[in-house]
């Protein structure tokens, strides 16, 4: 027999003068009444309780306890910094638009004025054909440079979507961290409790869990976006 | 529907909101607004004229269902083509949010051209 189990065996044993007690006013209530499954949690988590602190894992649970409100807080650290450089990129690639805008301007604008030399050059005045080889090369430099800004555009469009981990990451920790809210407020519960309180808990309104990170593991979920339309499609939308 | 129609973008993460509003101007839309919750974005819909809501499901305060309930209801306000854009990707808040009323629904991550893709499908509808 393992360590944990005979402890509590023996834990038990003690407090069975009082749980035959307790088990008779238990057995009162209907077998399978709201009151009789509360009492025998009751008696369980008091079960579990005097076992942890016999075994010693009282402390464990109790520095579990303390270390969660700083897993939080680093949990929340990672939250603030991935937010901020997310932010940042996103400054970055609006300044970067800004300059790629100019110097589309500026070399359309430089572009209109070697046409016109071109175009003077070509009725055979003041212009060398290394000359006109150097104008024709420049006109066709600037007619790129509109079509170098746009697609260095779809770059900037493509890193910016990729700042959407932060929402998405963000939704998961924020998850983790709620968890170990609770976690902790239930550790403190077994800590301190040593009678059940029989409190019920609420039905949240929707049931929202966020991004999906293991979406290939479960079939009530979509995928992608194309499962979203199938849906709705299926659905007459 | 206005020639320039006016989005309201929904959404408690400002990057996300950068984002689609970002995008909104790439594809041609560069009149938004934002809001981080619905509760702030309802105060914003009755403040003034909006066209198009772009909208986050999972928000404090008020979320995404709640706000398209709210909308759906004022007479004021149940015109307006809602666009949910979420990371909630379960069936069950697919079909809720269409049998609520929303006139689409982007689950993130989202490309550009999906996103262009449903706004001009629902604008084409609305007109």
């Amino acid at each position: 027999m393992g360590h944990i189990d005979a402890a509590l065996l023996a834990s038990q044993d003690r407090h069975n003068d009082v749980g035959a007690a307790e088990e008779a006013a238990g057995a009162s209530a209907a077998p399978d009444s709201e009151e009789n499954i509360h009492y025998r949690i009751g008696q369980l988590t008091r079960t579990l309780h005097n076992a942890l602190r016999e075994l010693g894992y009282e402390r464990d649970l109790a520095d579990a306890r303390d270390n969660l409100p700083d897993a939080r807080d680093r949990l929340a650290y990672i939250a603030r910094m991935t937010g901020e450089a997310a932010e940042k990129v996103l400054n970055a690639v609006d300044r970067a638009r800004t300059v790629q805008q100019e110097l589309t301007e500026q070399a359309g604008s430089l572009r209109n004025r070697w046409r016109a030399v071109a175009t003077y050059s070509a009725g055979g005045r003041a212009c060398t054909p290394t000359g006109k080889q150097l104008i024709d090369e420049t006109c066709e430099f600037f007619a790129d440079v509109g079509g170098q800004a746009d697609r260095t555009n779809t770059i900037l469009t493509d890193i910016m979507m990729a700042q959407d981990f932060h929402d998405l990451t963000g939704q998961v920790i924020r998850r983790v961290v709620t968890l170990a809210q609770s976690l902790e407020e239930q550790l403190v519960k077994v800590l301190i409790e040593t009678s059940p309180v029989g409190q019920r808990l609420r039905p949240d309104q929707y049931k929202l869990e966020g991004p999906v990170v293991a979406p290939q593991e479960r079939d009530d979920v979509v995928s992608d976006q194309k499962g979203v339309d199938d849906l709705l499609a299926s659905m007459g939308f | 529907m206005s020639a320039d129609p006016r989005f309201l973008i929904v959404d408690d993460f400002s990057t996300m909101r950068r984002i689609v509003r970002n995008l909104l101007k790439e594809i041609g839309f560069g009149n938004a607004e934002e809001a981080e919750d619905g509760q702030v974005a309802l105060t914003m819909l009755k403040a003034g004229k909006f066209d198009f809501i772009v909208s986050d499901i999972n928000m404090p305060n008020m979320n995404g269902f709640d706000l398209l309930k709210v909308v759906r209801s004022d007479d004021a306000l149940k015109a307006i083509p809602f666009l949910m854009v979420t990371a909630e990707a379960k069936k069950d808040d697919i079909v809720l949010a269409a049998q609520c009323g929303a006139s689409g629904y982007i689950v993130k991550p989202f490309t550009k051209a999906t996103l262009e893709e449903k706004v001009q499908k629902i604008l084409t509808k609305q007109s």
